[in-house]
């Protein structure tokens, strides 16, 4: 448990879940009640006002996302919750679900409301089997309760959300692809414009949100923007963060932290410093596709805006953190590997670029590599980055980046010594 | 496909079920977007999805074979070749391998006698790599079926395997 | 109009043009492996990258997916763009096999000019390459998957755009698979396809593989004979053989595809039993001897007899011009005995549709771009194959599509199908030009009545009708519809599907008031001494072969020019054997009236491979030519008529005498033609009528249906199309088999007024009631039963021991 105010966790009890009745207790659809008293439009507003953003990774304004959606559009409309959470590193939605789900359930309620879109999905990734059980059981409980289907608590808007168990890819995770996956048909995404908000599932508008940005929804509408604001420091960036620390830490566990937060504090006070009383090297701060920090980092602050100056990025706040005597080389091979195998196979770059950086890496990592493959990896990088279909291929080159970047005299080292220096 | 061939399949899905989806597929209006969930429930029912597999999904949804394999050869949890009664998936993603996803996968070979892809002589169980299981705080950690195990230790694995073999036993003298 | 600078150079396009077609309008050709006219920009080779300096856009950028916008300034030189390119083409390499010496590719591979274009020449990925297993995909087709580098054109060709259903990807990430679901032949029509649009040498062509190296071919542009579309093709050949034929480009018409027909239906032209040898009275003789034989006594059979003892016969596979010399030569003798078609009812189909189509003409495009499709009376699929992918494309943008027809009809999208009996669909036609349909019945109604509100409010409605199926009557009848149905404003427009691929021209030439079918009344009753056959067989390509030819057993003189064997060739007198499309040029006028020629790729001769053997070089040394005595038809005429045998001349000549064909002047193979608004007369009225008499207590109507591969006699003599073809069979509708105590795959015998044969019973929920439905079949017990020919009754039992 952290010392910052918890909202998201605030009914956290590990092992365990908290349904409906728990959830009521602690205020739980009080949020859905104010924002059905208010036009969509308001709500919309609302959340615009309260400076939420997004939690999946890009960290978009939520609300500016929603007022580009054609609420008054005729015909179908969908809202998406993108529980594809396949980042390394990454963990929270998981959690966060496993914990308090009707935080997810209710601030769909209240997008849909905002929205006007009658029919939602939540999509969820193959191997959160335990998720697809509690937020079966959550919409069950919510459409028994008459926060979900038909004349939602006599506001005569209607709702109807579904569970979508999806077989497993990382692809999923970007919205487009999510969303020709949920059709049915081969998930490879598909290029903007349109956006989703203009034509997204099945050709019709369709909003796209991450798990723990819906569960923001109804704490901000039951306590206010103020409130909100407050939780964290940056004016820009309110609000609680989850944030699920892994690798060399002592603690690997699940925090939920105002954003701003230091690095460093992340670090020792609640990963607890690294195992085996080593020193902190480096960092992914926010899952596999984010750029390194490292113990130079340690005092930038965990935000969005803060990150970027430092040439890295929040993510999903998934951070995983590696010891000194860990060959950061050795790292980008498995995350490139990563990439490579969870390429779609729709644009060149991604599809046979990675492959040749796989390739690349894994030769200087055995020692056999030249400076000519240095040089070459450098334009991999520089041709693969920006150049790709989707972001995908720009997620392998953020590590990729930050390793020529940061450690580019570990790779000379491997190539100097024809073997690795940490082996 | 003809219906009466279909019906043939029990072994791939029972009856009932077929009819429960293909009643579904009639209601709505993309029956497409009920690919994966067949494909699922025909992998539950037989262990994994042989061709009949796909003509019969095909034949519940009304869609072309070739649009089910499409899917169902991009899908990394839709086992288009024959599985072992379980399956076991060792995560290799980042946190894992930092806390060692190799050691794991070494003692696994040892223990089943298989290399990653092989399944173990007695049928009982097939080794696969996987990426991130979305258990990172556990690593390293693996998945058999649906359930996951972790943080593993290789003194856990030998319990976990006996484990999961004993269940194996027991869910089929219940269906026995 | 956005106007944009591409490499300093301006240029004002279209809206919705994207920067690389820009790029293309200026000559800068950029690499680009998935970006291709017909399917569209997708954005996946990453290879088509631009550097956008000025505008809305900015940075490196696929040209492909960015609209051309007013301001940008773009830059394909900028060095940052060249080097993407590079690594696009590198990476596209990394899996690519080294085995150019052996592919069929090589030469004309896109990906090796790209490799050249993008500077890559060295490989620096020394990593494992992926491998696959290749699929047998059947006779046309050959799959070598390891060359693939992921473009995606082939699936979306095939399937998107063709419609096509046995065909996807498969697989994922580094390893995905283009294919079918297991081993076994494309199911589309529209396969080969693949083969024009794969950038690399992963789908061949299995009939021309190991065949010739692409730069060793002769190729020229061409029009496909096959059916009335006329559809742009490229044939090529090599050692006096025509070795294959791909997709020439015509965005009037086929656009970028053709279907199997026109690509396999070639090998007529190398056909072994092909006439070569001039002859007279049996005997063998120079070409020069065998003309003069025939002009001599064709003119002494008109003295001797009068002008009209001789018919001349042209024929729709014969080009414009040598259709129009041979009128003249008629003409020299004042004789009125001429046809140009000797399927007496596909002639007068012709001719009313060359005489009233005036400005509802469409063409394929038109059809494309169509929001309303009413098919009636034909099946696409089988007489004019790419208007089904052109109904497709309308489809694919929303269009509806409504298909009524007695046969269980395949389309290659979503349509409505109403299965009326073929004595049905007078009544429904004369319902959509009266907009009266109280004569329909109960089961017609609910679809005709909204249909004719339909086709009023659409926005570009077009009537496709099949010229078998309808006759002369039928057509007329559609056409009343079309012209009922339109507003002042926009024209209902409508397609024919006519009987070949001139059809259209020779409708225009004819003036006679009779057809072929009352010229041989002449012949038996023995005023008629004397038949000069174009082009044409007519012993078969007639309505009603059996009576056809006991009438010609009562010539004296049987004249035949063609390039094809058949029973007319066996039979001449005197035979002048002529050259095939591909072995010269000539004019087609296609079913939509737009004139279009074709260049000549080779000269006549035995393919090197027959004189040799299979021995190379031949064994036999010698000055001329084997097999080289074949003449173009329109040059023997100009002999005949002792005009100057120069086709721009005779062109001249013919625009002179009959200002309807003034664009023979400018006729230009390869190019999108011209379409002729010429007035044609009309025909004489028919003697068969739509309305069909019920057929007695214990016999059913037997409809002969055309079928995709052997829909003409010359794909049907082409060896490759032979895989598709299948025995002979009946269709009908299950509750009729059940009545008839017949099941699926049974051997029934077919009784008609000309005997009877054994067939397979198929049986086809989707088709009319109380009919037989007969694929016609060449050169079988079934030949006689030609589509669009006369009524036939018949009686199907279940044959004892089946």
């Amino acid at each position: 448990m952290s010392d910052y105010p918890q909202v998201l966790f605030k009914n956290r009890i590990p092992g365990q879940t908290v349904f409906l009745k728990g959830y009521e207790k602690t205020g739980g659809y009080e949020g859905l009640r104010i924002a059905l008293r208010d036009t969509p439009q308001e709500v919309t507003e609302h959340v615009k006002n309260s400076g939420l953003r997004g939690r999946g990774g890009a960290g978009f304004p939520t609300g500016v996302k929603w007022s580009f959606f054609p609420v008054d559009e005729k015909g179908e409309k969908y809202l998406v919750c993108n529980g594809d959470e396949m980042e390394p590193g990454t963990y929270k939605d998981r959690l966060l679900i496993l914990a308090d789900p009707h935080q997810l359930v209710e601030g769909m309620i209240i997008a849909a409301y905002a929205l006007q879109a009658p029919v939602g999905y939540i999509f969820l990734r193959y191997a959160y089997e335990d998720c697809s059980r509690v937020v079966a059981k959550a919409i069950a409980e919510a459409e028994a309760a008459g926060y979900l289907g038909r004349d939602i608590l006599g506001s005569g808007f209607s709702f109807e959300l579904h569970l979508h168990r999806s077989a497993g890819r990382y692809i999923l995770g970007e919205e487009t692809a999510l969303l020709t996956g949920l059709e049915g048909r081969r998930p490879y995404p598909r290029a903007k414009p349109p956006f989703p908000a203009q034509s997204g599932l099945f050709g019709r508008p369709t909003n796209v949100n991450n798990v723990e940005t819906f569960a923001n929804v109804p704490h901000i509408l039951r306590n206010g923007n103020a409130w909100y604001q407050e939780l964290s420091g940056p004016e820009n960036s309110p609000g609680t963060k989850l944030f699920g620390l892994s690798g060399h830490f002592k603690r690997t566990r699940c925090f939920e932290l105002p954003l701003g937060i230091t690095l460093r504090e992340v670090v020792k006070e609640y990963g607890g410093g690294i195992r085996g009383g080593k020193r902190f090297k480096a960092c992914l701060p926010g899952g596999a596709s984010t750029p390194y920090l490292t113990a130079d980092h340690l005092d930038v602050a965990m935000d969005f805006d803060p990150l970027e100056k430092v040439e890295s990025r929040l993510g999903t706040a998934g951070v995983t953190a590696f010891d000194e005597d860990t060959c950061m080389l050795a790292v980008s091979c498995n995350v490139n590997r990563f990439f490579v195998r969870e390429s779609c196979g729709w644009c060149t770059p991604c599809r046979e670029g990675l492959q040749m950086v796989s390739w690349l890496l894994e030769k200087i990592e055995a020692g056999r590599g030249t400076e000519d493959d240095l040089t070459m990896l450098h334009d991999q990088y520089r041709n693969i980055s920006g150049r790709s279909f989707c972001a995908l291929a720009e997620g392998a080159m953020a590590p990729l980046g930050a390793l020529l970047r940061l450690f580019e005299e570990e790779l000379r080292d491997h190539i100097r010594q024809g073997s690795c220096p940490f082996v | 496909m003809p219906a009466t061939e279909v019906n043939t399949m029990h072994d791939l899905l029972p009856k009932p079920e077929v009819e429960k989806l293909r009643a579904k597929a009639a209601e709505i209006d993309h029956p497409h977007e009920m690919i994966v969930d067949v494909l699922r429930a025909i992998q539950d029912h037989h262990g994994w999805v042989p061709d009949e597999g796909v003509q019969l999904t095909a034949a519940i949804l009304g869609v072309t074979p070739v649009e089910v394999d499409e899917l169902a050869t991009f899908y990394d949890k839709i086992y288009r070749r024959p599985v072992g009664r379980k399956v076991i998936h060792v995560c290799d993603s980042v946190c894992c391998w930092a806390t060692g996803t190799d050691k794991i996968v070494e003692h696994l070979r040892q223990q089943l006698g298989i290399d990653p892809g092989q399944t173990s002589a007695d049928g009982m169980f097939t080794l696969l790599p996987t990426c991130c299981l979305g258990v990172c705080g556990d690593a390293p950690a693996m998945m058999i079926g649906l359930t996951t195990y972790g943080p593993l230790t290789v003194e856990d694995i030998d319990r976990i395997l006996e484990q999961e073999r004993r269940g194996a036993t027991a869910a089929e003298k219940i269906d026995s | 109009m956005p106007k944009l600078t591409i490499d300093n150079r301006e240029v004002t396009v279209p809206e919705e043009t994207n920067v690389l077609e820009a790029a293309r309008d200026l000559g800068i050709v950029i690499p680009h492996f998935c970006y291709h006219e017909a399917l569209g920009a997708v954005g996946a080779c990453r290879l088509c990258a631009m550097t956008f300096l000025e505008g809305p856009v900015e940075g490196v950028q696929m040209a492909c997916m960015v609209k051309a916008e007013d301001g940008m300034v773009v830059s394909t030189l900028d060095e940052k763009a060249a080097e993407l390119r590079r690594h696009v083409i590198e990476w596209s390499m990394m899996h690519h096999p080294h085995d150019c010496p052996v592919c069929d590719e090589g030469g004309e591979c896109q990906l090796q000019d790209m490799t050249v274009a993008g500077g890559h020449g060295m490989r620096r990925y020394r990593g494992r390459k992926r491998t696959f297993r290749n699929q047998d995909l059947g006779p046309f087709v050959f799959q070598e998957m390891n060359r693939c580098i992921t473009c995606y054109r082939c699936v979306r060709t095939y399937r998107e755009y063709c419609g096509g259903t046995d065909f996807g990807v498969f697989g994922s990430r580094g390893r995905v698979f283009f294919g079918r679901l297991a081993d076994g032949r494309l199911e589309s029509p529209f396969s080969g396809n693949i083969i024009d649009v794969c950038p690399t040498g992963v789908f061949t062509d299995k009939v021309f593989r190991y065949t010739s190296r692409y730069w060793d071919l002769q190729e020229a542009p061409s029009i496909c004979p096959h059916c009335s579309l006329g559809c742009a093709t490229i044939p090529s050949a090599r050692y006096r053989e025509l070795q294959r034929v791909r997709s020439g480009i015509n965005r009037e018409t086929n656009g970028f595809f053709i279907c199997d027909r026109g690509r396999f239906g070639f090998d007529y032209t190398n056909h072994a039993e092909r006439p070569r040898q001039p002859r007279v009275d049996g005997q063998g003789t120079s070409m020069t001897q065998a003309v003069t034989a025939a002009e001599r006594r064709i003119r002494e059979t008109a003295e001797r007899h009068g002008a009209d003892s001789i018919i001349f016969l042209g024929s729709a596979r014969a080009s414009l011009e040598a259709n129009a010399l041979l009128a003249r030569w008629a003409e020299r003798f004042g004789c009125r005995q001429l046809s140009f078609e000797a399927h007496a009812e596909r002639d007068r189909t012709a001719r009313l549709v060359a005489a009233r189509l005036g400005d509802r003409a469409c063409s394929l495009a038109d059809v494309r771009r169509s929001d309303l499709l009413v098919v009636i009376g034909a099946d696409l699929l089988a007489e004019g194959p790419m208007a089904a992918v052109a109904v497709r494309q309308a489809a694919r943008s929303g269009a509806r599509v409504v298909v009524i027809d007695p046969r269980p009809i395949d389309l290659p999208c979503r349509f409505e199908h109403l299965a009326a009996e073929p004595a049905r669909l007078a009544a429904i036609l004369r319902g959509l030009a009266s907009g009266q349909t109280k004569n329909l019945l109960e089961r017609e109604r609910p679809l005709v009545q909204p249909l004719l509100a339909a086709i009023r409010v659409a926005e570009a409605p077009v009537l496709l009708g099949g010229g078998d199926l309808l006759g002369h009557e039928g057509m007329g009848l559609l056409l009343d519809a079309a012209q009922a149905l339109s507003p002042a404003e926009r024209p209902v427009k409508l397609m024919a599907m006519l009987g070949g691929p001139n059809s259209y021209g020779g409708a225009l030439l004819a003036t006679a008031a009779r057809d072929f079918d009352a010229l041989l009344d002449q012949v038996r009753e023995g005023s008629v001494k004397a038949l000069v056959c174009l082009e044409t067989d007519p012993f078969r390509d007639v309505c009603d072969p059996p009576r056809t030819q006991t009438a010609l057993g009562h010539l004296d003189l049987l004249v035949v020019l063609d390039s094809v064997p058949g029973l007319a060739v066996q039979r001449a007198d005197i035979l002048l054997p002529t050259r095939a499309i591909a072995e010269t040029d000539g004019c087609f006028v296609n079913n939509e009236g737009r004139l279009q020629a074709f260049r000549q790729v080779f000269d006549p001769g035995l393919p090197i491979r027959e004189t040799g053997g299979g021995d190379h070089p031949p064994r036999e040394f010698r000055t001329d030519t084997p097999g080289a005595a074949p003449e173009a038809a329109w040059r023997i005429l100009a002999r005949i008529l002792g005009r100057k045998d120069h086709l721009p001349t005779i062109r001249q000549q013919l625009a002179a005498e009959d200002p309807r064909f003034r664009d023979l002047v400018f006729a230009e193979p390869g190019s999108k033609g011209s379409r002729l608004t010429a007035e044609a007369s009309l025909p004489a009225k028919a003697r068969v009528s739509l309305a069909e008499p019920a057929p007695g207590a214990d016999t059913l109507p037997v409809l002969p249906v055309r079928t995709f591969a052997g829909a003409d006699r010359l794909s049907h003599l082409s060896a490759p199309l032979q895989a598709l073809a299948s025995g002979p069979a009946v269709f009908l509708k299950p509750d009729l088999a059940e009545r008839l105590g017949l099941t699926e795959g049974d051997g029934a015998r077919l009784t008609t007024a000309e005997g009877h044969c054994r067939v397979v019973v198929h049986l086809d929920a989707r088709m009319a009631d109380n009919l037989i439905l007969v694929p016609h079949l060449w050169d079988s017990a079934l030949e006689g039963m030609v589509p669009g020919g006369r009524r036939i009754d018949g009686r199907l039992e279940k044959e004892e021991g089946s």
